[in-house]
């Protein structure tokens, strides 16, 4: 990029200028780093160095004593604590993976359609069905998309009967099953934003010369578009993935089974009972819990956990996220 | 001959287009089922729920506009949760919105090389739980790494998320200090046009007003859109303050997504719950709507 003058790079003000916007940029790095830092060498202390005033910034004897966590629970005095770490991460992973499954060859083919197949009129009407739920707050979704769920697909308690019969029609309950968080989760429409925005910039001549020689929609579809759309797949498995994995009031909401949660809502419940716990010394459970390393340094251990998919992700697509990215506003 | 050649041509025509009509249909359904049922159904719904008293084994009774007079008169804490979200809203949005958007036009400034190491750098992710319970840990004061900051510098310890003036700033805090560029921003910039900064070079067009001139316009239909989506999203906030605070010290930042929560979960009272929902929906759209009015998403305005 060409901001700063090609001419008289050497001038003083300028050197001055771009001295100034890297130690910016330098400083920013550094600050978004440290909590990541913090986190792992909290993670890394022993029991009683994590409530060390002031705190230390590197641990005396550091150990991954916290980590195996992971595997291992000594069994808690505390309900929440009865599964070992990998029970909850395998939640998030099956609910991230089902959510990411549907919603991205759903989204993909409905902003298809829209960008090159339908015609210019219900072309508009479908693109503001869509994306017009993401301008209303989905707060006031909550409570209904709960009670549809509780009896699926009735969001009343006074369900109708089968015509002719005396019989009412079937409901089901998916509360407490990951389906409670996938289903509601299996369409975005900032998907819909980004796959349109993207297939807007494949040029029509390309489809309609495929048109000509005799390819088929699907043929197309299969071996001209999808090939040019790898970026913005990385986009969306990027962006779907990090929100369904960061995902916490919904989870919070429908799944009161321990076995079943996620790690987000997992993390929240344990870090919620260590505040109201503090190691002082009287509990002995709570004295036995901090020695098997579920204190601060095991939470900041889980996090860290929970932190590598996402960053794992970031790595595999970091490629194409730049190039990916073709949007226009709400268009 | 040639006549009923075209005609022939003009058939394939038709019958091919008829064909990607029925086609395009085929390939939104699924989406569109989707987007009926667990999209646009419960937005519907809610706004049947906000008229009822709701019991959990009894149909529930329409009761007119008593759930939403439960708000408005004599609820003082319909005032207060108001207030904070738009206090949250305002601190956010002003502090937090621009700080993106100038790292993105900075960062495309530095060479490839440490363009590449920063982005990696930059998005080693935190994700959003760990983050605000990194942060909460921070703000401990009794072990928190602020106060130890603050304590070993000889100054008097803060109370942090426990003080009530200080609390709300204590949630937007993290947002202004770990500044980093954002994708979508970075990606629109890359997208501008370099003639156009050759072009201002070549008029004298210094570096400030080559942001001015050139890059912000350019990226204002995505900073109207990410500016809609960022206040939908903060007037709605929940985590942060259900994390980090619980709502506390004395309701300082109790927010309203957090009333209808603890309505709808705690105290069962659905209707109610909706009711307020459905005020917060009215609010936001206004802003909205204002929004697009006044934020024109045309680049060439």
């Amino acid at each position: 990029m060409s901001l700063i003058p090609k001419v008289g790079r050497c001038h003083f003000r300028v050197r001055f200028l771009i001295g100034v916007i890297t130690a910016f940029l330098w400083v920013g790095v550094a600050l978004h780093l440290f909590p990541v830092w913090w986190m792992f060498s909290t993670s890394m202390k022993s029991a009683g160095e994590v409530f060390q005033f002031p705190p230390s910034l590197w641990p005396k004897e550091p150990t991954f004593v916290c980590y195996k966590l992971f595997f291992y629970l000594s069994s808690g005095g505390w309900q929440s604590v009865q599964y070992p770490l990998y029970v909850y991460l395998k939640n998030s992973f099956i609910i991230t993976g089902g959510i990411m499954a549907i919603q991205i060859p759903t989204t993909a083919l409905i902003a298809y359609s829209i960008s090159k197949l339908c015609s210019p009129r219900k072309s508009r009407f479908l693109f503001l069905f869509c994306i017009g739920t993401m301008m209303i707050p989905t707060s006031i979704a909550l409570i209904p998309s709960y009670l549809i769920l509780r009896h699926f697909p009735f969001p009343f308690l006074n369900i109708p009967k089968i015509p002719f019969t005396n019989a009412q029609f079937p409901t089901y309950n998916f509360l407490d099953s990951y389906w409670a968080v996938i289903l509601p989760g299996m369409y975005s429409a900032f998907n819909v934003l980004l796959f349109k925005g993207f297939f807007d910039g494949i040029p029509d001549e390309l489809i309609n010369a495929a048109r000509l020689d005799g390819a088929s929609e699907i043929g197309i579809l299969r071996r001209i578009v999808l090939p040019l759309s790898k970026p913005v797949f990385a986009v969306v498995s990027y962006f779907s993935f990090s929100g369904a994995w960061n995902n916490f009031i919904w989870p919070l909401i429908v799944i009161k089974k321990n076995k079943l949660m996620p790690i987000s809502v997992f993390l929240y419940q344990l870090q919620e009972w260590l505040a109201h716990h503090p190691p002082t010394g009287e509990d002995p459970t709570v004295e036995r819990l901090v020695q098997s390393g579920i204190g601060y340094n095991g939470l900041m251990a889980m996090s860290i956990i929970e932190s590598i998919p996402i960053f794992i992700m970031f790595i595999i697509f970091r490629e194409q996220l730049m190039t990916g990215i073709k949007l226009r506003g709400f268009k | 001959m040639k006549s009923s050649l075209s005609e022939v041509k003009v058939d394939r025509r038709k019958k091919q287009f008829k064909h990607i009509r029925r086609l395009s249909s085929i390939f939104a359904l699924p989406a569109i089922l989707i987007q009926l049922i667990f999209g646009w159904f419960p937005i519907l719904t809610a706004f049947i729920i906000a008229f009822q008293k709701f019991y959990i084994f009894r149909t529930p009774p329409f009761v007119g506009l008593d759930n939403f007079k439960f708000f408005l008169s004599h609820n003082p804490l319909t005032s207060v949760v108001f207030r904070n979200t738009l206090y949250y809203t305002v601190l956010s949005l002003g502090l937090v919105f621009l700080i993106p958007i100038f790292v993105a036009i900075f960062l495309l400034e530095m060479k490839k090389s440490i363009i590449r190491i920063m982005m990696i750098l930059w998005f080693i992710p935190v994700a959003s739980m760990a983050g605000i319970i990194i942060w909460k840990w921070f703000y401990n004061p009794q072990y928190g790494l602020f106060n130890g900051i603050l304590v070993s510098l000889g100054f008097p310890s803060l109370r942090w998320l426990d003080d009530p003036r200080l609390a709300m700033f204590c949630l937007v805090l993290p947002g202004l200090i770990m500044y980093g560029p954002g994708l979508i921003y970075i990606a629109t910039l890359q997208s501008i046009p370099e003639e156009l900064y050759e072009a201002a070079e070549l008029e004298g067009v210094d570096f400030w007003g080559k942001i001015w001139y050139i890059s912000l316009p350019r990226m204002r239909p995505i900073m109207a859109m990410m500016l809609i989506l960022a206040v939908i999203g903060n007037l709605q906030v929940f985590t942060q303050p259900y994390v980090m605070t619980g709502g506390g010290p004395n309701f300082a930042t109790y927010t309203v997504v957090m009333y209808v929560f603890d309505l709808a979960f705690r105290e069962m009272a659905f209707g109610k719950a909706t009711a307020l929902a459905i005020i917060l929906f009215f609010i936001i759209m206004t802003l909205v709507i204002i929004q697009r009015k006044y934020f024109k998403e045309n680049i060439d305005v």
